[in-house]
């Protein structure tokens, strides 16, 4: 085992062999040189050989001895030392207690294994991290050769896909895509950067089931820069998607709904109207009453009238709103609302005033459009005011006022009545097509359609209202018309108060 | 003398052909269009039967037929309300209020709200609910149905 031990036998055996020649060659070759040798002489040089040998046997012993306990022994704790370190036992140490330098080695070769031992520790606990860190994620992580072969998956991608690790290590990762194109897909965008990210496809599970996945796949490369695999992180969204799907779906249903309803209830008001209508007519032509017919027939026009203005609402609604804009004086078309508006709620008892200042500014803006708005917001006005019962000294009043804003940018239509208000759920409602509060009046159509004449004007109509307290609407219009700077809006904003 | 009827509603068309209807079968017909002049005319008049709408400026429908029912002389008056409200009530008397449950109903959670108060104040209900549209022919059946001709 211990290659000084030859060694040490080795040359002490030459020395021996080399002494046994010397003397048998003198012993030999006396006569023949005729050294006159005689035989004290001998005697006394074979007394010395022997003493010579026996001294070389001694010291060899002796030097055999110290080699043995003092180089040989502590030499191959050394060795051991190593053979226990390669066999990964790293808590082995040295006894340190010889004074020489093999208490020096043993004490380095102690420090070496400890340092060792802590690195390795050190390692261990940075693998165990990291491991647990991918073991731990619930999403599926899925380490991929550079041939395409599955190297590494986690529990995460265990429990999503429903393969065992022995089931799928090895396989090509094709196996795992719904379609097997997507994985080409995928790599194909690796050409350009070194990670895709959030890629949606589609994942098979081991039962064949689809699952809805968002992948980041990331090139794996070695130190030297060269590629020697993928590793894809991929988050299962089936559940996320399924319940987005649904979320649209009801809520597109809520919104044919209120639709829908909102129609039934307009129609069924018109429809009251005719069919009452059709009753006074068919009585009036058997009892051949003129009066009743008349008013009969009227009734039905009126219905008539009310289904037609419906049906236009209707397609004011959808038709795109593409503002014909010129530099428009509004006063004029405020003195006109405001006349035309002012008789019919004098007849109610509702007291109107405008007031706007006689230099206004023109607003670059759709007149027909602005005029149509100010009206469907007044006649509300005045609707709020028939609808509440006035106590006291209260009389039904509706004010219009028109006026540049501070900053000379925008033009702001006021229009304040002290009806009846609305609730919070009423005024968060009242942009929503088919929204009404009305039993009968109107389609429900008003402020929806209002509101996108205001948006394509870069505008807004804001809100304010309180149940019982009455309500302000503001029609914002910029000075210089929608601009390219400003985004059309869908034009509403309401105020808590 | 003629069976006195009164009408409420704030729609004109209404109240015109259904006081036509009833005066064309030999009833008295008394309106009036909300639900604050309704109340007036009903305690001076003192009629057979009121018709009442539901949605009402200045005191809607439920409001007044609850003043109604209170009101010791009135209390035992027929009413008719022109509601779809049928569903609503087999919702609460089936003991569900959520079963016809639409968004933005607002209208229905409105009656839903208006008829429980009425059960727990313990007031009769409406004697008929006629949704529109509405049929003149048919309303005049159910007037001759609670008060006779």
């Amino acid at each position: 085992m211990l290659v000084n031990i030859k060694i040490f036998w080795k040359l002490s055996g030459f020395f021996l062999i080399t002494i046994l020649l010397f003397l048998l060659i003198i012993h030999n070759t006396s006569d023949l040189l005729n050294l006159n040798l005689t035989e004290s002489i001998l005697k006394n040089i074979f007394q010395f050989i022997f003493i010579l040998v026996l001294a070389i046997a001694v010291s060899a012993g002796f030097a055999w001895l110290f080699v043995r306990y003092f180089i040989n022994r502590p030499l191959s704790r050394l060795v051991d030392g190593m053979n226990n370190l390669a066999d990964k036992e790293f808590d082995f140490r040295l006894s340190e207690d010889e004074k020489d330098e093999f208490g020096l080695l043993s004490a380095s070769f102690n420090d070496m294994a400890s340092m060792l031992s802590s690195s390795v520790i050190e390692l261990k606990k940075n693998r165990d991290y990291l491991s647990s860190i991918l073991e731990s994620s619930a999403d599926i992580i899925i380490t991929v050769s550079a041939s395409g072969k599955i190297q590494m998956i986690n529990t995460g991608a265990e429990a999503a896909l429903g393969y065992r690790r022995f089931d799928i290590v090895g396989k090509p990762i094709k196996l795992l895509f719904a379609d097997v194109k997507e994985r080409d897909k995928a790599i194909d965008k690796l050409k350009y950067a070194d990670s895709v990210v959030n890629f949606e496809t589609q994942f098979k599970t081991k039962d064949g089931e689809i699952r809805d996945v968002l992948l980041t796949l990331s090139r794996l490369r070695n130190p030297t820069g060269g590629i020697i695999g993928t590793i894809g992180i991929s988050k299962d969204i089936t559940e996320e998607k399924r319940l987005q799907t649904q979320l649209l779906q009801s809520q597109r249903y809520a919104a044919i709904g209120q639709v829908f309803t909102g129609i039934q209830h307009s129609m069924k008001n018109m429809l009251n109207a005719l069919k009452g209508g059709a009753y006074m007519v068919k009585i009036g032509l058997a009892k051949d009453k003129r009066t009743m017919l008349e008013e009969g027939w009227e009734i039905v026009q009126e219905g008539i009238d009310s289904l037609t203005e419906m049906s236009m609402d209707m397609l004011r609604y959808v038709k795109e709103y593409k503002p014909k804009l010129d530099q428009v004086d509004l006063s004029d078309a405020l003195s006109e609302i405001y006349r035309v508006i002012s008789k019919t709620a004098g007849d109610k008892g509702i007291s109107l005033d405008l007031n706007i200042s006689s230099e206004l500014p023109k607003v670059m803006c759709d007149a027909r459009m602005i005029h149509s708005v100010i009206m469907d917001i007044v006649s509300n006005a005045i609707d709020a005011c028939a609808w509440k019962n006035y106590n006291g000294v209260e009389k039904p009043h509706v004010s219009m006022r028109a006026y540049p804003d501070k900053n000379n940018e925008d033009f702001i239509i006021e229009i304040k009545d002290n009806g009846i208000g609305m609730t919070e759920e009423v005024k968060s409602n009242i942009f929503n097509p088919f929204f009404s509060t009305k039993s009968r009046a109107g389609t429900g159509l008003g402020l929806s359609i209002s509101a996108r004449m205001i948006g394509v004007h870069g505008g807004e109509i804001e809100v304010e209202s309180k149940p019982d307290r009455g309500a302000m609407f503001k029609i914002v219009l910029p000075l210089n018309g929608p601009g390219k700077n400003k985004e059309t809006s869908n034009g509403q904003k309401s105020y808590g108060s | 003398m003629a069976r006195k009827v009164m009408v409420v509603d704030d729609d004109e068309k209404t109240v015109k052909f259904l006081t036509a209807a009833l005066e064309e079968n030999g009833y008295e017909a008394i309106s009036a269009y909300n639900g604050k002049d309704g109340l007036e005319m009903i305690q001076n008049e003192k009629p057979d039967l009121a018709i009442l709408d539901v949605m009402m400026p200045k005191k809607t429908g439920f409001v007044l037929f609850k003043q109604l029912r209170r009101d010791e002389n009135l209390k035992n008056m027929p009413i008719i309300m022109l509601t779809g409200v049928a569903e609503v009530l087999e919702d609460l008397d089936a003991g569900s209020g959520d079963t016809h449950e639409r968004p933005f109903d607002s209208l229905r959670e409105a009656m839903r709200k208006s008829i429980n108060e009425m059960r727990e104040e313990g007031l009769v209900k409406p004697d008929m609910f006629i949704d529109k549209p509405i049929d003149p022919e048919l309303v005049i059946e159910k007037v001759r149905e609670l008060i006779g001709s």
